[in-house]
């Protein structure tokens, strides 16, 4: 079996399939250790108990809520139960955890959480688990097809058999068939000019299912993180926060008094976006940011936990936080839609799986808990590496036909032979700037309708694209083009899915229409499918198990 | 602003090398790898390079500029442009070139999998489903190795290396510190055997190009004299380099000045000696080879040794010893002098309510 | 002529024994600079790379000691001849200034060995920087009145004066000039090679003498073919692989040198008009006479 993508979901997966028994490897466009789940900094959330009396019911209740009841809460409560026992094997595996007093996993509080229960590695907790998952990817000798930029799904007689991949090394297409796959490639921040994702985030798998004939839901739940830098949105964690910084407007004042009094900096990430993007909009920001203000911490906190941040901030914004603010603003973060899945990864293809940020199962709903992210890549990651391996246990070989990489290699040889056109980074700096625009964080009819449009146009003018580089060895030239391909097509679901969305939830905002939750008639997910070259909307219900959603304030 | 580069292109298909010089216009927060953009994207789409965070934590875009190794995200070109300087690209030392700044990094993998950089459990097991108890002061002692983000800086500059191709290498002898560090690990020894070999850490030498050139203070010089450390206190110390190393101890503990002219039979032995005669007589003749007797003793050497005798009592042998100057040099890396400036002082922002 | 600097010296162990000439040639030429050297005597080997490989714990407290006595003498530089001896010693002095619990400890282990406490701090500096700049540049550029007319001078660094920067920090890591400056105010002109900044591979020419030599053919080499008369180096490690090792690269390389290898004492002592009684070129492997023969001459 086959995991596409090699980060925190997909090597968790790739282990556990390989511990039961499966002969699996990892594909993956980069080398695992590059993958963005290591930018990952504030930590993983576990009702561990170690901080405070903590128990996985009030983690459960904390992200439902926190999802602005759209998540479902059977996914939600598997998370909660199971996340515990997962920290600890990590940390067993070798994870380097800070410590508390007396020797335990450290956990620090973070937005919206009831209870300290996002366990940390000073600032770097991403870093330290995608080490330790690859650690275990090395012990085990995993096959890794490294460097390889999955472009198709391959389906055959209703099941997917395995994908084609561009060999960035070398060149050329290969077909690899599986008799599972698992789609682990993280998220899309890169629909947007100010993102803390990574250039490799580019939606690939999302879009990949998506013509596979899966359908993508709550696609226009992008969360935007509240402490980005400009103009490139680098990511300041939320453990700033989460070790007591302040946010404050031009005039020095704590902004959240007015938006979140109770909760303040730790109030969940859509409620602070949009508290700084109205600060900043109604003339409070300065520069169009608001201020993160750490000073008070003093240097020896900033230096011990939160080192990695203030080496992004003096690097990236030429600021020292332990003497000055740091200008931050809203960035594209992390993509509560994705692939429909059920709690095992499941998708409506069979064979075919998601986990992690790719997928949308919902844990998340309409907001995500800073923590939960790497938590839901270790636990479904397991589960969807457990039943995808158990399924291709019992399913026999079924080869990638010869007549879909024929198909591949025609298609791919029309783009590279072009000569006449337009260059991919026009289109691409098009959409991220007119997504920021139209589809940031507040959300307006008109403007998603022109978004609409434009993304049409910019799709036009992509059947025109020119690859300069016609060779075979590392052409990334060409997988960037690729890659805005993808970009493309999601952003046309994400617009669709907004405009049928007519009321505020979570990290979708229409201030000016829809400004109310309505749970009457829309406590339920965005489906879309492709249908004709185009996103077709439907429904799904949500799952309540033990909540039933009520008043949301933090 | 306006930034220019010149680029080292190359193609291992075709064997040609060529260098190449741009001039683009880039914004004034720029790095070198937003103006590579800048030049694949408007100038040159065959340009090859990898990248993927662009905040100095995936490790992708290693390569150097002016010979000298960078992380291409972490360098920002302002200052450069304004100086008129037109920097040297191309790509990391010591790795296969691919294509243009792209290496071929499975060398690098290959020796990093050597040490076995993954957890061997040992004798203490955690109770069931809960997590090992070690203090965070204990777990400080691999905090600057654990921050290796496998770009490829260290090695592109290692000057072994660059000398003998098999040599380990900063970057593998790190992770393997990371782990004969780990208090969980229980195959210490065995990794110490594993790095004591002929390509392990006694073929470093020290030219702290490493440490020079980590984009993320991990400081493999200090960690590969973490192993040696720990390895002659284990009683790993067959190799020449560790004899090597004891005879300085033994040297400073008796005569206080180091005893050279006994250094060469001490470290490589007897018969090695023998056949060096030749070479030692060129030494002899000028006066280089000082005779044994009567030891140069330096005064109250007593002190010396008292002092040998003392810290053996207080067991701060083996990595330990480098670990414990950890935190103070730690703050020459911070770049933080306390008390330099006041936060809330004239100018600053104010103070807000509660701080 | 301006006052005299008083510094105390720790010369370090090759100063002592096999490099005895840069201890001549230093002490000869101080007097000429305006330094006021206040020898240590009470010290050990600063331990080079290799206590710090064997018992990192014994090297700190060797080197404490060392600082201990230099502030003794009511000195506040100490001035080093050795790239090893300044790394060593700089880095300790950073470990004890910058930890005071760790400084503590180090103390309460001196005193009760009989050693003084380390109170007040020193700063450790290579001659090299004594004369680079300010008011010993200006006396360099005073003593340096015989000039080395136009000889062509290969600098070799070596890495510990160097690097890690934020240990050494006196110059740029990767562009310094120090030695630069000193061989022009010296009358020479000097000469630039890629591998000026590299490695001599002396800390492996016994354990790893192959790995060493294919670092030290380097410098050689290129300074010869870039034209140099000689090399000069603020090493004497570095110095004794390049000088006595000059002749191992022959059975690698098959090529006969012949580079007379200068430490830093001796080429500013050449320049002030010091003679073979105080820099004992005598003592060197590849023999000086040619240069100097092609200064006389």
């Amino acid at each position: 079996m086959l995991v596409v993508g090699a980060g925190c979901a997909g090597m968790r997966a790739a282990i556990e399939a390989f511990d039961g028994g499966s002969d699996v490897a990892l594909l993956s466009k980069l080398h695992p250790t590059r993958s963005h789940s290591g930018a990952a900094e504030g930590g993983i959330n576990a009702a561990l108990g170690n901080a405070s009396e903590d128990a996985p019911d009030d983690h459960a209740f904390d992200t439902a809520r926190g999802s602005d009841w759209l998540g479902d809460q059977d996914a939600i409560e598997i998370l909660c139960a199971e996340a515990p026992g997962d920290v600890y094997q990590l940390e067993n595996w070798g994870a380097v955890f800070s410590r508390t007093q007396d020797g335990r996993i450290a956990q620090r509080p973070f937005g919206a959480a009831g209870h300290p229960r996002t366990a940390y590695a000073a600032d770097i907790t991403g870093h330290v688990l995608l080490q330790v998952l690859y650690e275990q990817v090395i012990k085990r000798g995993i096959r890794v097809y490294d460097e390889y930029f999955a472009w198709k799904l391959v389906e055959d007689a209703g099941r997917c058999v395995g994908v084609i991949a561009w060999n960035l090394l070398h060149g050329g297409l290969e077909a690899i068939s599986s008799r599972t796959t698992i789609l682990a490639t993280g998220g899309a921040g890169r629909l947007y000019v100010g993102t803390t994702n990574a250039y490799a985030c580019t939606g690939d798998g999302m879009t990949l299912a998506l013509r596979a004939g899966v359908a993508l839901k709550d696609m226009e739940m992008m969360q935007f993180h509240p402490t980005t830098l400009a103009p490139t949105g680098v990511l300041i964690t939320e453990g700033c926060r989460g070790e007591g910084a302040f946010l404050l407007n031009k005039d020095g004042e704590r902004f959240l008094e007015n938006y979140a009094p109770n909760a303040m900096e730790l109030a969940s990430r859509d409620v602070i976006s949009r508290a700084e993007q109205t600060e900043i909009d109604e003339g409070r920001g300065i520069d169009g940011n608001v201020l993160l203000d750490l000073r008070h911490l003093g240097a020896e906190k900033i230096l011990e936990r939160l080192h990695g941040t203030r080496e992004l901030s003096m690097v990236f914004a030429g600021i020292d936080p332990i003497y000055d603010p740091i200008p931050v603003r809203p960035g594209a973060h992390y993509h509560m839609g994705g692939v429909d899945t059920d709690v095992w990864g499941r998708t409506s293809l069979p064979g075919l799986y998601a986990a992690g940020e790719v997928a949308c199962i919902s844990v998340h709903g309409a907001n995500r808990l800073g923590g939960n992210a790497l938590m839901e890549t270790i636990t479904f990651g397991r589960r969807a590496g457990q039943d995808a391996s158990d399924l291709a246990l019992r399913t026999s070989d079924s080869p990638v036909p010869e007549s879909a990489l024929h198909d591949a290699e025609t298609e791919l040889k029309t783009l590279l032979d072009r000569t006449d056109g337009e260059r991919p980074w026009k289109i691409r700096d098009e959409l991220a700037s007119t997504m920021h625009d139209n589809f940031g964080v507040f959300r307006r009819e008109e403007q998603m309708e022109e978004q609409g449009t434009i993304v049409e146009g910019l799709r036009e003018r992509y059947e025109k694209v020119v690859v300069e580089d016609k060779g075979d060895v590392f052409n990334n030239d060409l997988t960037q083009a690729l890659e805005l391909g993808f970009l493309l097509d999601l952003a046309d679901c994400m617009v669709v899915a907004g405009l049928a969305r007519k009321e505020s939830r979570g990290a979708h905002a229409r201030p000016d229409d829809y400004p109310d939750r309505d749970d009457e008639n829309f406590l339920r997910h965005t489906v879309v499918e492709w249908k004709d070259g185009k996103p077709e909307i439907g429904w799904k219900p949500v799952t309540i198990t033990k909540w039933q959603p009520a008043v949301r304030s933090y | 602003m306006q930034v220019a580069l010149k680029i080292w292109r190359a193609n291992s298909s075709t064997g040609g090398r060529e260098l190449c010089e741009y001039e683009v216009d880039a914004p004034e927060w720029a790095t070198l790898l937003d103006v590579l953009d800048i030049i694949k994207d408007r100038h040159d789409g065959t340009l090859a390079y990898r990248k993927s965070c662009r905040m100095m934590i995936c490790g992708s875009c290693g390569m150097r500029m002016d010979g000298a190794a960078v992380l291409a995200c972490k360098t920002r070109m302002a200052s450069i442009a304004e100086s008129g300087h037109v920097p040297v690209i191309s790509p990391m030392g010591n790795l296969p070139i691919v294509k243009d700044l792209v290496v071929d990094m499975e060398p690098f993998w290959a020796k990093f999998r050597a040490v076995k950089p993954y957890l061997q459990p040992g004798y203490t097991v955690p109770p069931a489903n809960r997590e090992h108890r070690i203090s965070q002061k204990r777990m400080n002692a691999i905090h600057k190795e654990s921050l290796c983000i496998n770009c490829g800086c260290c090695v592109s500059e290692c000057n072994a290396m660059e000398s003998s191709p098999e040599f380990l290498g900063p970057q593998a002898l790190a992770k393997a510190m990371r782990f004969v560090g780990d208090p969980r690990d229980g195959a210490k020894n065995e990794r110490l055997e594993d790095v004591n070999g002929q390509h392990g850490i006694w073929e470093c030498t020290r030219c702290y190009f490493c440490n020079e050139r980590c984009p993320k203070g991990v400081d493999p010089r200090d960690a590969i004299a973490k192993l040696g450390a720990e390895s002659i206190k284990e009683g790993i110390d067959r190799d020449m380099g560790a004899k090597h190393a004891k005879w300085f101890v033994h040297s400073a503990k008796t005569t206080g000045w180091l005893r050279e002219t006994e250094l060469v039979p001490k470290t490589q032995g007897i018969v090695e000696s023998i056949k060096q005669a030749r070479f030692a007589l060129s030494l002899a003749r000028v006066g280089k080879v000082p005779p044994p007797f009567p030891p140069h003793v330096a005064k109250d050497v007593r002190e010396s040794r008292r002092l040998h005798e003392l810290l053996h009592e207080q067991e701060l042998g083996g990595f330990a010893g480098v670990v414990q100057g950890e935190a103070a040099l730690a703050k020459l890396a911070n770049g933080h002098v306390e008390g330099a400036r006041d936060p809330y002082g004239p100018g600053s922002f104010p103070k807000p309510e509660g701080a | 002529m301006g006052t005299v600097k008083r510094v105390a010296y720790y010369k370090g162990c090759l100063a002592s024994l096999s490099a005895k000439e840069l201890d001549s040639a230093t002490q000869a030429l101080a007097p000429r600079v305006g330094l006021e050297l206040e020898e240590l005597e009470s010290v050990t080997c600063c331990g080079a790379g290799d206590i710090q490989e064997a018992e990192p714990d014994y090297s700190l407290h060797l080197n404490a000691r060392i600082l201990s006595y230099a502030a003794a003498t009511g000195c506040d530089t100490l001035m080093t001849v050795c790239n090893v001896c300044t790394l060593n010693l700089r880095q300790a002095n950073f470990q004890l200034i910058g930890d005071a619990e760790l400084r503590a400890r180090v103390n309460r282990n001196l005193i009760s060995v009989g050693v003084p406490a380390y109170e007040h701090d020193v700063d450790v500096r290579h001659l090299l920087w004594e004369l680079a700049e300010g008011e010993g540049w200006a006396r360099l550029q005073g003593a340096a009145h015989k000039g080395l007319k136009g000889l062509k001078i290969a600098p070799f660094y070596g890495c510990q004066i160097l690097r890690p920067s934020r240990i050494l920090g006196f110059e740029d890591p990767d562009r310094p000039s120090s030695l630069e400056r000193i061989i022009e105010a010296c009358g020479g002109e000097a000469v630039d090679y890629p591998a000026k900044l590299k490695c001599c591979g002396f800390p492996i020419i016994q354990a790893r003498e192959e790995t060493a030599l294919g670092e030290l053919v380097q410098p050689i080499e290129q300074a010869i073919e870039a034209g140099a008369d000689a090399m000069v180096t603020p090493c004497p490690l570095c110095h004794l692989s390049l000088d006595a090792w000059q002749s191992k690269l022959k059975a690698t390389t098959g090529r006969d040198f012949a580079l007379p290898i200068l430490h830093l004492s001796q080429l500013i002592g050449v320049a002030a008009g010091l003679g073979e009684s105080e820099l004992k070129f005598k003592r060197h492997v590849v023999p000086v006479g040619p240069v100097l023969e092609k200064l006389d001459g």
